[in-house]
């Protein structure tokens, strides 16, 4: 950030000036960075007064533990701004010296900004990991405790033994936490300064803890300050996904084997219809009858056959719905889901129970373990039980909304160190698909003769296989890596940016993936360069732009030359979903023809449906968050109480506690400790089970409320009314419940085993995400509330109105 | 009651929202004080005196009597509505809006702006037709209504009118989001309310002067309060049937009740069937006002405000758009396949045609009843001040008219403080506001979990 240049001043001025009109709008997004460069400045000079160079590394960390002593007392503004450049400049001195990197202002920069609690978007490869650092250091110094929470586990592993020299150097220790770690060692992990986790693995943790019967059982401390790596795509993406423990195996469900045979043979549009756009499957009459007469059950809507309808249904949705090597992949016997946004396998990712079952049974491998919910909590709520929440990423500019209005953090653009020179071609548009196939050949041929490495970002497992099979066909070789070969995944990364090479990836290949030109050790870097670095090719746009720029983002990085480009056909998944490819068809006056159309008014139509697609996802994730919200206020109340009754330190105010006669004859029975010890359990017991119902109880609740909009009810408010209402029954019922059981145990002859009373968590929890939406629910609530409004409006305008009305139905009809 | 008003006022952020939704309203109140400049008051009284119950009366009462007053909120919200309507309507044939609406927030903050430049427009327009219209007004006794005419009115009419609804919208739009319940219906409900103490006024002097019975005004109070308790009920009444959605597979279901329903509102056609029929109703009169044929003047006598023929045919018309309304705005077949589309069902009853029939069928059994209480809502007030005026009928008339309770044929000659569509709409608005208030009433039983279960920093 040198303002030396009349330019760079110009630069500075004209940023400002967005930034001050930006705050005039209301958009949080800072691109004004004088103030944080000025500090930049300060940090360096700072380090260059104290010859922190010269220093010993143990007197490095004496500083540094100075430092923290101060830092851990009360300071004034004046003296916590001057901490802050200290804490920097050491950390600054500490990477230096530990991993031989220095620091970039530009990442320094990003450091402050999340330092002060927010997102800094920093561009692809300029260095994220070294960024976190500086606040993650700032922080731990502080006495926090930090989380650094990272996209995989594999980066937190990685990240964690590169970067944790430098925190040992300013005296601080770093744990990292992995999936199927044991307890003990977790518990080590979490206790140290600073922590490299997972988003879902310290979010399972806490769901876990939350079941805990005794203190030793707990893994986390208090939470404090959280530092979130991929920002957009963790607390944006991911976060509505619930995390969802579960245990104690339920009652079987209907013989999903079976069904699966059934529901095989139906046809589609004879027995079934499916609705593209919400993913929706269900049968006609005709089905219906044909499933009813295949299985001998009657009629398949009598209460009594209830769970056969459901496991029906899950078949159904099963078997027309979700597509092998696009949905999920089979891999050692084993259905696993692929992630729409990152194309790779997720760990412990669920369907909704009976799905999951019907998926299985569809492919005839083996069933996994089923259960009853015991917990539950989104990932967005998760991240708010962290006191100071900030993060990285290369794509935060686009969704600064969405990260103000659930995180209230704001986003701060911080500029490449060196200025990206890639070009993005425009979008290269076919009206179908076969001729996009062939001109993607040619192209990728045509490249590739001149030796210039091309990445490849197709939308499918299956569709990188197809492209892969036609490029073999036109002798292009070339590596694929998608979801069902991910273990080759770095040495594929490492080759990619090599001359002449050809890689075909899924999203995989997008974030967080780092490739260097000239291949492993670089050597051909400069012959690289001089054809124009690496081409990236993405054969799909994304429900999300975000997506199709972080694929851009892997050409170009530093400052390297490169350029992007994307063929897409209007028949593709995406416009089909959503049904633009009619509209661009009939609004562009397009027939089918085998070469490129070149329209910019059509690549300005497609942009423009990508930006609906986009918006339509934002009401159903803030329909989503009102409704969750709701449910983390009582989870947080329940879970109040649980710590109540987990801690008692002060007994007798506890939640729970026994009344005096029974705490009088329970201690007189078994004696205090142990009585006290059967309440504590027996409350902690039947708190789980009730909420575990009552969870249950709202994911049914939920499922129609859309309904109250026909009596012209809000569903939203009708949600809460009947949700409280329930959840205000809770406190009463678990009272009652642990009383019951305590009587039972007083006035009953002979010892009394806990355990074998059921009084005692799961035998086995797991873990899994629970991809919810399947359904298409959310579409619905944000669907069909106006009819309040159509009558008061009718009040006014009444044969207006009515024309209105059967011109709506009128072209309705002609639509259908 | 008082209990509740105090829980209103113990949350902070309701008693934020409440009061300024209540200053915001005496704003709307002291604007409508406020007289278009350049009319003769007593000139325009004298007018709208002959044109009570009439199309143009009804229009008053949504402007709040604004309208009557020619003042500077005459135009009132309504063009704001309109100019929504319209914008609904061009969404239909219109792709590039319809785009924008499904364009999620950004788009909608799109049409709400054209929406208000739309509502300038047609302010416009209506405030120019107003202001020739004006000039061109004689009182039954000749007078002109405006004191200067030319241009110079009609300019300032025009920017006055326009300014005004303007001003409206934006404290409507502005009780919407930073007050409480929805803030269009609310200044609609204001402007019907104010009427209210001007009505008990004319009572209590009644009761002085002795033009009236006191029996007579007890029990009319009595009746007022009963009526308002019928419509609170059965506007809250709602045949409930359960529906079942199949498709999770729940380990264990444990169910707290039926959990999802889908409610039939006994009335769900609201207070818009009333205005159809009224607006129909109107229809002889006028025509009798335009041909001056002696036949269509006998016929449309019979069908003048209050006679027997007109209550007639207005209850049946009423009926007639009950049914019709519901048949645009409730589809049973639309319903079925929602239902189906998500794997919901009803119990016992299959999916599609045999589903959309047993909703069609329970919602016409309702509807009746809702159709029925509509008419006796409508017609009420106008029965209780006039009676049913037999003589008035051909043949039977007088037969009835010697046979029948005088209450009945001549009414209890007391003004009723509201007419049926005031009733229906001031009570619709205060129900749903009350909903919107209990929703935060009911957020506050978290308030005091959180404070009694001492949430701490550990775990959450």
């Amino acid at each position: 950030m040198s303002d030396d240049m009349p330019a760079a001043r110009t630069v500075i001025f004209s940023a400002k000036l967005k930034t001050a009109f930006n705050r005039f709008r209301g958009v949080p997004v800072e691109t004004d960075l004088a103030g944080y460069a000025r500090t930049v400045r300060k940090i360096r000079a700072f380090h260059e007064t104290e010859g922190f160079v010269r220093k010993a590394d143990e007197a490095l960390g004496r500083l540094a533990a100075s430092l923290r002593r101060r830092l851990e007392g009360e300071l004034s503004t004046e003296d916590g701004v001057l901490a802050r450049i200290e804490a920097f400049a050491l950390a600054d001195e500490a990477a230096r010296r530990a991993t031989g990197l220095a620091a970039h202002d530009v990442q320094m920069i990003a450091g402050l900004a999340m330092a002060d609690g927010k997102v800094a978007e920093l561009p692809t490869g300029e260095g994220k990991t070294l960024a976190a650092v500086f606040p993650a250091s700032f922080f731990a110094l502080s006495g926090r405790a930090v989380h650094i929470l990272t996209f995989n586990d594999y980066l937190a592993r990685r990240d964690a033994a590169w970067m944790g020299p430098v925190y040992r150097l300013l005296g601080l220790s770093v744990g990292v936490v992995q999936e199927g770690m044991d307890k003990p060692a977790k518990r080590t992990a979490y206790a140290c300064d600073v922590v490299y986790a997972t988003a879902k693995e310290a979010g399972f943790d806490y769901l876990r803890d939350r079941l805990a019967y005794e203190p030793a059982e707990l893994v986390h401390r208090p939470f404090d300050a959280a530092l979130v790596d991929e920002a957009d795509s963790i607390l944006i993406d991911e976060a509505r996904i619930p995390l969802v423990i579960s245990g104690n195996a339920g009652a079987p469900g209907a013989d999903a084997g079976r069904l699966a045979e059934v529901v095989r043979d139906l046809e589609r549009g004879k027995d079934y219809e499916t609705d593209a756009e919400n993913a929706n499957v269900f049968p006609t009459d005709a089905g219906i009858r044909r499933i009813e007469s295949l299985l001998g059950c009657g009629n398949l809507f009598d209460p009594e056959n209830e769970m056969l309808l459901a496991a029906a249904h899950c078949a159904l949705h099963a078997e027309t719905l979700l597509e092998r090597d696009v949905d999920y992949i089979i891999r050692a016997g084993r259905v696993e889901i692929v992630d729409e946004f990152t194309g790779r396998v997720m760990d412990k990712r669920h369907w909704p129970d009976g799905l999951q079952a019907a998926v299985e049974a569809k492919e005839g491998v083996r069933r996994g373990s089923e259960g009853r919910i015991l917990g539950s909590i989104a990932l967005q709520h998760f991240f708010r039980l962290y006191p100071a929440l900030c993060g990285m990423t290369a794509t935060a500019r686009t969704s600064f909304r969405e990260l103000k209005e659930f995180y209230g953090l704001g986003v701060v653009v911080v500029p490449p160190h060196e200025p990206c020179v890639r070009r993005d071609l425009p979008d290269v548009v076919f009206t179908h698909k076969v001729p996009k196939l062939t001109a993607l050949v040619d192209e990728i041929a045509g490249v590739h003769g001149k030796g210039r490495p091309i990445l490849v970002g197709t939308s499918s497992v299956r569709e990188s296989e197809q492209l892969a099979a036609a490029l073999k066909d036109a002798r292009v070789a070339c590596e694929v890596l998608n979801a069902k070969n991910d273990e080759i995944e770095a040495a594929v990364i490492v080759r990619a940016g090599a001359p002449g090479a050809v890689t075909i990836s899924t999203n995989m290949a997008g974030r967080g993936t780092d490739i260097k030109l000239g291949g492993a050790g670089e050597e051909e870097r400069d012959r690289v360069a001089a054809l124009g670095g690496l081409y990236v090719i993405g054969t799909n746009r994304h429900e999300s732009l975000r997506i199709d720029s972080q694929l851009r983002g892997r050409s170009g990085r530093q400052g390297d030359p490169g350029s992007s480009r994307f063929f897409i056909s209007l028949e593709d998944d995406i416009f089909e979903r959503y049904g633009l490819s009619r509209r661009l068809f009939k609004r562009h006056r397009l027939d089918r023809r085998a070469g490129a159309v070149d329209d910019e008014l059509l690549r300005k139509d497609i942009l423009h449906g990508q930006r609906v697609i986009e918006g339509r996802n934002l009401d159903i994730r803030r329909a989503l968050w009102d409704y969750s919200t709701l449910v983390e206020t009582q989870r947080r109340i329940v879970a109040g109480w649980r710590d109540g009754v987990f801690d008692r330190t002060a007994q007798s105010d506890a939640p729970f506690y026994p009344s005096p006669e029974l705490l009088a004859a329970g201690s007189a029975r078994f004696g205090r400790e142990v009585f006290d010890r059967m309440a504590r359990r027996a409350a902690l017991f039947h708190i789980d089970s009730a909420w575990a119902d009552h969870l249950a109880w709202l994911a049914d609740l939920r499922e129609g409320i859309h309904l109250v909009s026909i009596g012209r009810n809000e569903p939203l408010r009708e949600f809460q009314k009947a949700a409280t209402e329930a959840f205000l029954g809770l406190q009463e019922k678990i009272g009652y419940a642990a009383r019951k059981t305590l009587e039972s145990f007083v006035g009953r002859e002979g010892p009394v085993d806990l355990d074998a009373e059921g009084l005692k968590g799961p035998s086995s929890t797991w873990t899994y995400l629970v991809n919810d939406d399947q359904f298409g629910w959310g579409v619905e609530l944000i669907k069909g509330t106006n009819i309040g409004f159509a009558a008061g409006a009718a009040a006014f305008a009444g044969p207006l109105f009515v024309f209105a009305l059967l011109a709506n139905r009128f072209r309705r009809k002609k639509a259908s | 009651m008082l209990d509740s008003i105090r829980n209103i006022f113990s949350i902070p952020e309701l008693r934020k929202r409440v009061i300024f939704t209540l200053l915001l309203l005496a704003v709307y109140r002291i604007g409508g004080q406020i007289p278009n400049p350049g009319l003769s008051a007593t000139a325009l009284q004298e007018f709208w005196q002959s044109q009570k119950g009439s199309l143009l009366g009804f229009i008053d009462l949504f402007s709040g009597r604004n309208m009557s007053r020619m003042t500077i909120f005459a135009l009132g919200i309504m063009p704001y509505i309109s100019a929504s309507i319209i914008l609904q309507l061009l969404t239909v044939v219109w792709p590039y809006l319809e785009r924008l609406s499904k364009e999620g927030e950004l788009g909608r903050k799109k049409i709400t702006q054209y929406t208000r430049y739309g509502t300038i427009v047609i302010c416009l327009i209506q405030a120019i037709g107003i202001s020739i219209f004006l000039q061109a007004l004689r009182t039954p006794a000749g007078a002109p209504i405006v004191l200067n005419p030319g241009w110079g009115f009609k300019l300032l009419t025009v920017l006055t009118l326009t300014t005004g609804t303007v001003f409206v919208m934006w404290l409507g739009e502005q009780i919407s989001e930073r007050g409480i319940g929805n803030g269009i219906s609310l200044i609609i409900f204001a402007g019907i309310v104010v009427n209210f103490p001007t009505g008990l006024n004319k009572m209590v002097s009644g009761l002085r002067t002795g033009a009236m019975d006191p029996l007579k005004m007890i029990f009319l109070g009595a009746i007022m309060v009963a009526v308002i308790a019928f419509i609170v009920f059965v506007e809250r009444g709602q045949r409930r049937i359960p529906v079942s959605y199949a498709k999770r597979v729940v380990g264990r279901k444990v169910y707290g009740g039926q959990s999802t329903h889908l409610p039939l509102r006994v009335n769900t056609g609201g207070v818009i069937p009333i205005i159809f029929a009224a607006s129909v109703i109107t229809i002889p009169a006028t025509a009798a006002n335009l041909i001056k044929v002696p036949v269509i003047q006998t016929v449309a006598a019979q069908f003048g405000l209050g006679m027997p023929l007109y209550n007639l045919v207005y209850i049946a018309a009423i009926i007639f758009f009950t049914y019709f309304y519901i048949s645009i705005i409730f589809n049973p077949v639309d319903v079925a396949d929602n239902l189906r589309k998500y794997g919901g069902f009803i119990p016992g009853i299959r999916p599609g045609k045999t589903t959309s029939d047993y909703i069609d069928d329970v919602l016409s059994r309702i509807t009746l009843a809702g159709a029925i209480y509509l008419a006796a809502v409508a017609i009420l007030p106008e029965f209780l001040i006039t009676g049913f005026k037999a003589q008035a009928l051909p043949w039977i008339g007088p037969f009835l008219e010697a046979n029948l309770p005088k209450f009945i044929t001549q009414g209890l000659g007391v003004e009723f403080m509201f007419g049926g569509t005031s009733i229906l709409i001031v009570v619709g608005v205060a129900m749903d506001t009350m909903q919107q208030i209990e929703a935060q009433l009911v957020m506050r039983h978290y308030d005091g979990f959180m404070r009694r279960s001492r949430i701490r920093g550990r775990r959450g």
